[in-house]
């Protein structure tokens, strides 16, 4: 417990000390806000539910009563744009905590076991990471029903954990030599003791800087996969929202609410960046001399 | 050889285990529309499009058939959804809008990045520099597809620009009149221009970050102590030395062109093999799929294959045998 808490004070600091996190952080808290406490708050004013298809006309321009006018479905747009934003941070979070377990499976076996197993793990994720295996998922994702987020959460996974465990698996080859885990090996520590004991709380940093890397990489994913039309639509994201209005003639009809849901939509890609890029800096302190700012 | 062989065979074995057969509805859809109601005539029917599609058999079997078929005549089968055009066909007809757009893309952003990374590096702390990096910070990782929507809806519909979709005028007959050139190179800028500005910005940095790790090297300074000019030291010393990695960068962003094509052609509808992929998706046509899995493998292995080739003449320190 005590290392969790020493984690999230590490992670505190990182977000006082470092102006990228700083900015990164303050932004994907202002569209969390807006996803949650934004979109309750805009949905009471009305009399019922704005995002059941068929309550109010279809669409209908924007105007004080629906800042963003209504869709083809007569949902309210502004209150779509809200639910998806928060379902696009949803699934991407699902998708960079699977993907992170993943990673950190795989990254375990194969740098603490080394051997046989590592080879043929590294083989693995090196091919992964070498063939392009988007349109193979894609093409998973195409025939495959999928109705739940968190399936699709799993999913979308897939493309996001390869990195993750290469990274891990060197920082775990690298922690298993030093003194302390060679010690711990020595007095006949079980090896699940050696692992969640000595390994993991000394990972936890890269965990989290993983994390945040995998989230990005499954929104990303996930964007994508909708811009080809895949994906639930029992699960509103900003990408679905995309490409269900751009047949409908929305770039040129409401080209103000367009740009408000691919502005959210690239806030969160904005904030993702700065958080990676500053989290990196402050847990690997060289590489701040290369950005050097 | 090894790889693609894994690749291929990993694909295939994917794609078949994925539930549903396409073959199987497309043969009831026939049924449905009461040409063939004998149920004699109905098998053999159903037996002949199995045969034909090689999904006859159990795995084993079709993956013995497949894998002749892709050695022997370079055949996928036939397409589902063009059918009875062979896969590859169809394939090789798209593939010079793909390699045309997406080549000249990568290429320019590859330029355009190298260029104002080196010089960024070079006046490392100076205003320009900070502001390069800052602007490619905060949007390097903004994904091509959603800043084309964004040019579409400014350039396309706010203002009314250029063209929103498609690859040329279809009013004009294709052909090598100034006109029809023209209308290409106008309906290429809005996918390129999202592309290219979508990840010059990694360009930059990477190169950035190489300038500024060589400028702290030893021999530089040396160099500097010689009395050598300035401009001498930046073009032969430095700028030498990190176009190495950027060309192996270039290198593989090139190999993934094929793959990379699927999101921005589908959504520019430009009739590339991405396109046609996001086709075959929805149209669950096997071979097809199965054909640009392979190709998108080929691409990336060739790639990285013919900078091996070429790596000994770029970089004289890397040599192979002796």
């Amino acid at each position: 417990m005590s290392e969790t808490i020493k984690l999230a004070k590490k992670v505190f600091d990182a977000i006082r000390s470092n102006r990228k996190v700083l900015a990164g952080a303050s932004i994907l808290a202002v569209l969390l806000l807006l996803a949650t406490l934004g979109a309750a708050i805009y949905k009471a004013r009305f009399a019922r539910d704005p995002t059941i298809p068929g309550t109010f006309y279809p669409s209908l321009y924007p105007s004080p009563e629906h800042p963003l006018g209504t869709d083809h479905y007569g949902r309210d747009i502004l209150a779509m744009a809200l639910v998806g934003l928060g379902n696009s941070l949803a699934v991407g979070m699902i998708g960079g905590f699977f993907a992170t377990l993943i990673a950190v499976v795989i990254g375990f076996a194969a740098g603490y076991k080394g051997g046989l197993l590592d080879h043929a793990l590294r083989s693995f994720t090196d091919t992964l990471l070498v063939i392009p295996t988007w349109p193979i998922f894609a093409t998973l994702a195409a025939y495959v029903t999928i109705r739940s987020m968190p399936v699709f959460g799993l999913l979308v996974a897939a493309f996001s954990w390869p990195g993750a465990a290469r990274a891990i698996r060197s920082q775990v080859l690298s922690l298993k030599n030093r003194e302390f885990v060679q010690l711990a090996i020595i007095t006949n520590l079980k090896t699940y003791e050696i692992i969640f004991f000595e390994l993991l709380p000394n990972l936890l940093p890269y965990i989290v800087v993983s994390f945040s890397y995998a989230t990005m990489g499954s929104i990303m994913a996930e964007t994508a996969l909708r811009f080809l039309g895949l994906g639930p639509p029992d699960v509103p994201t900003l990408g679905y929202l995309i490409n269900i209005y751009i047949p409908m003639g929305y770039l040129s009809l409401m080209p103000f609410t367009m740009a408000f849901i691919l502005i959210l939509l690239a806030a969160i890609f904005v904030a993702f960046n700065l958080i990676n890029i500053g989290l990196d800096e402050y847990f690997n302190p060289r590489l701040k001399k290369i950005t050097g700012m | 050889m090894i790889t693609s062989y894994l690749a291929i065979t990993f694909t295939f074995f994917f794609m078949r285990l994925i539930p549903g057969n396409p073959i199987q509805s497309y043969v009831q859809a026939l049924l449905a529309q009461g040409q063939y109601t004998m149920a004699e005539q109905a098998k053999q029917i159903v037996d002949t499009y199995l045969e034909m599609f090689g999904l006859k058999g159990d795995l084993l079997t079709q993956y013995v058939s497949f894998m002749k078929r892709l050695l022997l005549h370079f055949d996928f089968g036939p397409s589902l959804i063009a059918f009875p055009r062979r896969a590859q066909e169809l394939i090789l007809e798209r593939l010079p809008w793909t390699l045309g757009l997406l080549g000249t893309s990568v290429v320019i952003s590859w330029l355009l990045g190298t260029i104002l990374g080196a010089l960024a590096g070079w006046k490392a702390g100076s205003k320009l520099d900070r502001a390069l990096v800052a602007f490619a910070l905060a949007f390097s990782q903004i994904p091509f597809y959603v800043l084309a929507v964004f040019l579409v809806l400014l350039f396309g519909y706010i203002l009314g620009w250029l063209p929103t979709g498609g690859a040329y005028n279809p009013l004009l007959k294709p052909g090598l009149s100034l006109e029809f050139i023209a209308s290409v190179v106008k309906h290429a800028i809005l996918p390129s221009l999202s592309l290219v500005l979508s990840t010059a910005f990694s360009w930059l940095l990477s190169m950035r970050s190489l300038v500024v790790t060589i400028l702290g090297e030893d021999y530089i300074a040396f160099a500097e102590a010689k009395g050598l000019r300035k401009i001498t030291i930046f073009q032969k010393y430095v700028v030498r030395n990190a176009l190495l990695p950027q060309l192996t960068n270039l290198g593989i962003s090139l190999g993934f062109i094929v793959s990379g094509s699927v999101v921005v052609e589908t959504l520019f509808r430009y009739p590339g093999v991405g396109m046609l992929f996001s086709a075959a998706l929805t149209g669950l046509d096997y071979n097809l799929v199965m054909a640009f899995i392979v190709l998108t493998t080929l691409a990336v292995l060739t790639a990285s294959f013919i900078l091996d080739l070429i790596y000994p003449f770029v970089d004289p320190r890397v040599s192979y045998g002796e």
